[in-house]
């Protein structure tokens, strides 16, 4: 057990050593990647990832980074803190650096012989006489735009935005002639068709109590769990696969948006405001565990100390020492997730989740502007209406 | 009420705005609105006493609308005589009558509830007549006071769910409960029963199918790789840009830097009016509208995110610059910092670290949304998606759900780290 | 029989196998004001919670009235603990509760949990909760929030809290390090008067020899989880003040 537990601090210090070189490949990688797609959607205006055969491309990125890490100060050594010197903190020689560049590419096959030393040295660092580790406080910094992960930084800001517009397939000139296409609808917004209120009425109040209903039983579900998903509540070697399974699958759920799961459940259940309901509330009880047990992490255990050396149980520590302190915050936050609820309600209809967005989205596609702005308004009033609401009682919350 | 008056040391107390009497009591009277509203849904549900057509109207025979109204009205008058009603507390007030014993207080809420009639129902000339102690309360000497502080209270509260008010709020909350069951058509059966029908929908989930995972799908020219990468394209060009927009947008809508003159106040409502309205125009509406504008595509799904991510991080923006602290401000412009200076080193410090979080925030969000935006002609990942599922191949749909949940998953997690440091 | 006696104690923390305590033994008899000094990280809180094995000691024995704390169940546990009050530096209220509620904390292990769940006291412990804030002079903030008090009226809470206990013995960990002087002797007299008056054994951590002087009939000094020095106030004089605090301390005065 004993020889484990040492070995702990190895893993740790190799691995720590490890993220460098992995941060500054991937870095290199991602940039030549996006760096290509970008030339290659300026010079030929289509979708490319790599223009040279991939040998090259893994080449150049490895020896950048060799080259990186020995001259310079790179992305990855920033990341983590460390810059390479000799023992006595002084910068090294060009020898020093040389040899390291060289040595450098032993480093990466022969790091499995870095976890034998408890700091975690790599055969460069062996063979240069330098060491990877943390600047002395008193180091002289640059400013961000005299350093090569600054520049690093800014190239990758550039060329990504610059890729994103010829993966997004921006095309201002279809922005430009398109507009007049769209001008029956913001005239039509100023005389919206109001023979069908009631009817927008009656879908604004199903799209209500569909939000209602989602935000009411998915309290029920996530509060009882959220303490399941609560690190320092989950100790132990029972608990803690607990708390990881309730964690995963949680978060998982909760990255699926909930139109996709009103897709599943209108197979399921048919379409209609049950299937919509049944989508928002998986995803609001995904949603308010993070938030709850997040809360629950914060909690001050000075209280809960407090109420167990006065002989309280289990059951009454918990009354006493911790909902006291998270009643409020569970409120708010379900107060928030309702607001959620009823702005994602108003669109959940569009896959057959019922409500008002069906209909909305229907009149939207078949360029029935008038009705549709009528319904525009509608669910604009209630969006308003209920953020104003929940964000004057969260405020009193607090 | 003998307890509730023990239990505050009360003191002097200045009168009681008109405004918070008026709105008290109209509250309790949509309360009753809304519960009669509940009633006759449920009555009509059960046994189509009223009528509800297709349309939603509610039907009712001539003289039923006059009934409604009035009976509300009486019980709000009856509410507020009677006891202490949620629209008091809301408002934080109380009845109170000193030292009376059962059958005088009785009498007196009486009195008060017959006054009512004579004082509120005329257009409430007798509020308006004297607002600080109106007619029915100088004649039934049952008057409204401030809830008392917590400094002032001698013996325990009785337990909110004790109280009138209490009670009408429990009501409330298990009449909406009730209603949602019905109006959102909730049928345990059919979900219990329904489970069997997506068998090959959980089939396919559970076994997915990543055969075009990186090469395209022929009929799509597409991959689920490539479209993911489009995606998350599509979230990252929406949050910068929108962000940077937003960022000098936000200003105009913050109170603390317009208030001043009057058309500054004007940019300020106008700023603050649009971003509330965009906001609450999901981006998937907005894709419809983009769609129609661009045509089906990518570039069609941001515009969408853009418009929506301008609006809610300009909402946010505005909000935090409304709340730095000015302390720092005075200390700079004390040293003869010049306006300029006061924002940059006043200003920009207090709302880098806010606005970093709150964008990396909407960048989740923008994720998140970039993979259904697709529904309505937005591309990415979503394209894929609806494909596969209107093919009914849940297999590939499920392989798309998988990759959907990874990745958003992952950036949420990678933002969510660079958040904490941030903040 | 002494009231409580601690028996070759030792703890070390599993994380970054600190050594807290090593192998502390000594013991108090009833009606003692005994005072722990010792500089930070000399384990006065390790020790003082080890005792109600808030914190599960390494090896060791604690003994209270005859009866070994250290082998009890926690069932067991819970019914020894409501005899030993417990106070803390950070006063470890519910800060978003009523005083009320907090006081009536100190009633759980004796209020059956099925009652106290629902939180419904017994109207005895009301009245008892009654009188521990009018005792501690806190009688009208009954109803206010812990969070709107300030730092001495939270400890004067926490000792009403410690009151609601009865307890036998009292454990109060650095109790006064967040106040000023003069609310640090508010406190202290409190505990003082509990001590004189119920016949409550106190021990208490401290970091002030002044304050140690003024209120201990014993005083235990720990360095490095060990006991330096054991014996009556008068007796440390400046070279066991070296001894205990390291060579460059210097003594400060408290009044
Ligand atoms: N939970 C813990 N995990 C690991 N080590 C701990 C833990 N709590 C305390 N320690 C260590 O145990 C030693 C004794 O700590 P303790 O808190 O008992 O000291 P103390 O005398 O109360 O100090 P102070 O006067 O600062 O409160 C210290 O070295 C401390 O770092
Ligand atoms: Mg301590």
């Amino acid at each position: 057990m004993n020889w484990i537990a040492s070995l702990a601090p190895r893993f740790a210090a190799a691995g720590r050593r490890l993220s460098i070189p992995l941060a500054d490949l991937l870095v290199l990688a991602y940039l030549w990647a996006i760096g290509t797609c970008f030339t290659s959607f300026i010079l030929y205006g289509e979708e490319a990832y790599l223009l040279v055969p991939w040998w090259v491309m893994a080449l150049a990125v490895v020896e950048g980074a060799a080259l990186w890490e020995s001259f310079g100060v790179s992305l990855g050594m920033r990341l983590f803190g460390r810059w390479l010197s000799r023992e006595d903190d002084s910068s090294p020689s060009l020898g020093q650096r040389l040899g390291y560049w060289l040595s450098w590419h032993l480093s990466l096959p022969l790091f499995p012989l870095s976890f034998l030393d408890h700091e975690g040295q790599t055969v460069a660092e062996r063979l240069t006489g330098t060491v990877l580790r943390e600047p002395p406080a008193d180091a002289p910094r640059g400013r961000w735009y005299r350093t090569s992960s600054g520049w690093a930084i800014l190239l990758i800001l550039f060329l990504t935005s610059g890729a994103a517009f010829g993966i997004t397939k921006v095309n201002l000139s279809a922005l430009i002639k398109g507009a007049p296409k769209t001008a029956k609808f913001w005239r039509s917004l100023a005389s919206p068709d109001t023979s069908i209120l009631t009817l927008g009425l009656k879908l604004l109040l199903e799209t209500f109590f569909m939000a209602m209903m989602a935000t009411v039983f998915a309290v029920v579900i996530a509060g009882p769990v959220s303490f399941l998903a609560a690190r320092n509540l989950m100790r132990g070697p029972l608990a803690r696969p607990v708390y990881f399974v309730v964690r995963a699958i949680s978060s998982l759920t909760r990255s699926v948006d909930a139109i996709i799961w009103a897709i599943i459940f209108a197979v399921w259940v048919g379409m209609g405001s049950f299937c919509g309901a049944l989508a928002l509330w998986i995803h609001s009880i995904a949603d308010l565990i993070k938030l709850y047990s997040e809360q629950l992490e914060s909690i001050d255990p000075g209280p809960l100390e407090a109420v167990a050396a006065a002989g309280a149980s289990r059951l009454e520590v918990i009354r006493y020492g911790i909902i006291p302190q998270i009643i409020n915050p569970y409120l708010s936050f379900t107060l928030y997730r309702w607001d959620i609820n009823v702005r994602m309600a108003t669109v959940i209809g569009v896959v057959g989740g019922g409500g008002i967005g069906w209909r909305l989205a229907a009149h939207l596609r078949s360029w029935q502007f008038p009705e549709a702005s009528m319904l525009t308004i509608l669910v604009v009033a209630l969006v308003w209406a209920i953020d104003y609401v929940s964000a004057r009682l969260r405020a009193k919350l607090a | 009420m003998e307890r509730k008056q023990s239990r505050s040391r009360s003191a002097e107390q200045p009168p009681i705005p008109l405004t918070a009497r008026v709105l008290s009591f109209f509250l309790d009277w949509s309360i009753w609105g809304y519960i009669a509203y509940g009633t006759v849904y449920l009555l009509n549900h059960y046994w189509y006493v009223a009528y509800i057509d297709w349309y939603g109207r509610l039907t009712l025979p001539w003289w039923g609308w006059p009934v409604v109204v009035i009976a509300t009205f009486e019980l709000a008058l009856l509410s507020h005589s009677f006891g202490h009603s949620l629209g008091m507390r809301a408002m934080g007030l109380m009845p109170a009558a000193e030292g009376l014993d059962r059958p005088a207080l009785r009498k007196r809420r009486l009195r008060h509830f017959l006054a009512s009639h004579i004082s509120i129902m005329p257009l409430g000339i007798g509020v308006w007549a004297s607002p600080s102690e109106p007619w029915h309360e100088r004649l039934s000497g049952l008057r409204l006071v401030r809830l008392p502080q917590r400094e002032e209270w001698i013996t325990p509260p009785p337990r909110w769910y004790r109280t009138e008010w209490g009670i009408m709020t429990l009501a409330i909350l298990g009449l909406t409960v009730t209603l949602g069951w019905h109006v959102t058509g909730i049928h345990l059966r059919v979900l219990i029963a329904g489970a069997a029908r997506p068998a090959r929908l959980w089939q396919g989930l559970t076994h997915p199918d990543f055969t075009f995972l990186i090469y395209s799908d022929p009929w799509l020219n597409d991959s689920i790789v490539g479209a993911l990468i489009e995606s998350i394209f599509m979230a990252l060009l929406a949050t910068i840009f929108g962000a940077g927009i937003a960022f000098v947008l936000s200003f105009f809508g913050a109170r603390n830097i317009m208030a001043g003159s009057l058309p500054g106040l004007i940019v300020y409502g106008l700023t603050r009016g649009v971003f509330n309205i965009f906001r609450s125009i999901e981006s998937i509406l907005w894709a419809l509208i983009f769609a129609v504008w661009v045509g089906w595509g990518p570039f069609a799904g941001t515009l969408a995110l853009f418009i929506h991510t301008i609006a809610a991080l300009g909402k946010l923006y505005s909000e935090q610059t409304e709340h730095i602290d000015p302390g720092p401000l005075e200390a700079i412009a004390a040293t003869g910092g010049s306006r300029i200076e006061v924002i940059r080193y006043g200003v920009v410090p207090q709302i880098v670290p806010p606005f970093l979080a709150f964008t990396l925030y909407r960048w989740d969000i923008n994720v998140r949304m970039a993979t259904v935006v697709a529904l309505v002609g937005g591309g990415g990942i979503g394209r894929l998606f609806f494909y596969y599922k209107d093919q009914l191949d849940w297999a590939k749909v499920g392989a798309i759900i998988v990759a959907i949940g990874l990745v958003v998953w992952l950036l949420d997690y990678i933002s969510g780290r660079v958040r904490e440091k941030i903040v | 029989m002494p009231h409580l006696a601690i028996d070759h104690l030792t703890k070390i923390y599993e994380r970054g196998k600190v050594l807290a305590l090593d192998d502390v033994s000594f013991s108090v008899d009833k009606g003692e004001f005994l005072v722990l000094i010792g500089l930070s990280g000399s384990g006065k809180s390790t020790l003082l919670r080890c005792i109600n094995r808030l914190i599960e000691p390494t090896s060791g024995r604690v003994f209270l009235d005859g009866t070994e704390l250290t082998a009890l169940p926690q069932r067991e546990l819970r019914r020894w603990r409501r005899k030993i009050g417990m106070i803390f530096q950070q006063f470890n209220l519910v800060k978003r509760s009523t005083v009320l509620a907090n006081v009536l904390a100190g009633r759980l292990g004796y209020v059956p949990t099925a009652r106290t769940l629902l939180g419904r006291f017994p109207r005895e412990d009301l009245e008892r909760a009654r009188r521990a804030l009018e005792r501690v002079g806190l009688l009208e903030k009954m109803f206010v929030r812990a969070d709107q008090l300030s730092g001495g009226q939270q400890q004067r809470v926490g000792i009403a809290r410690a009151l609601m206990q009865e307890p036998e013995l009292l454990l109060a960990d650095e109790p006064v390090s967040a106040l000023d002087p003069a609310t640090s002797h508010s406190i202290l007299k409190y505990l003082e008067q509990m001590n004189r008056q119920d016949g409550v054994t106190v021990l208490c951590a401290l970091h002030f020899l002044s304050l140690a002087r003024r209120y201990g009939t014993r005083i235990i000094a720990l360095k490095g989880g060990r006991i330096v020095f054991e014996g009556s106030p008068s007796e440390i004089d400046d070279a066991k003040f070296k001894e205990i605090y390291g060579e460059e301390a210097e003594q400060v005065e408290v009044r």
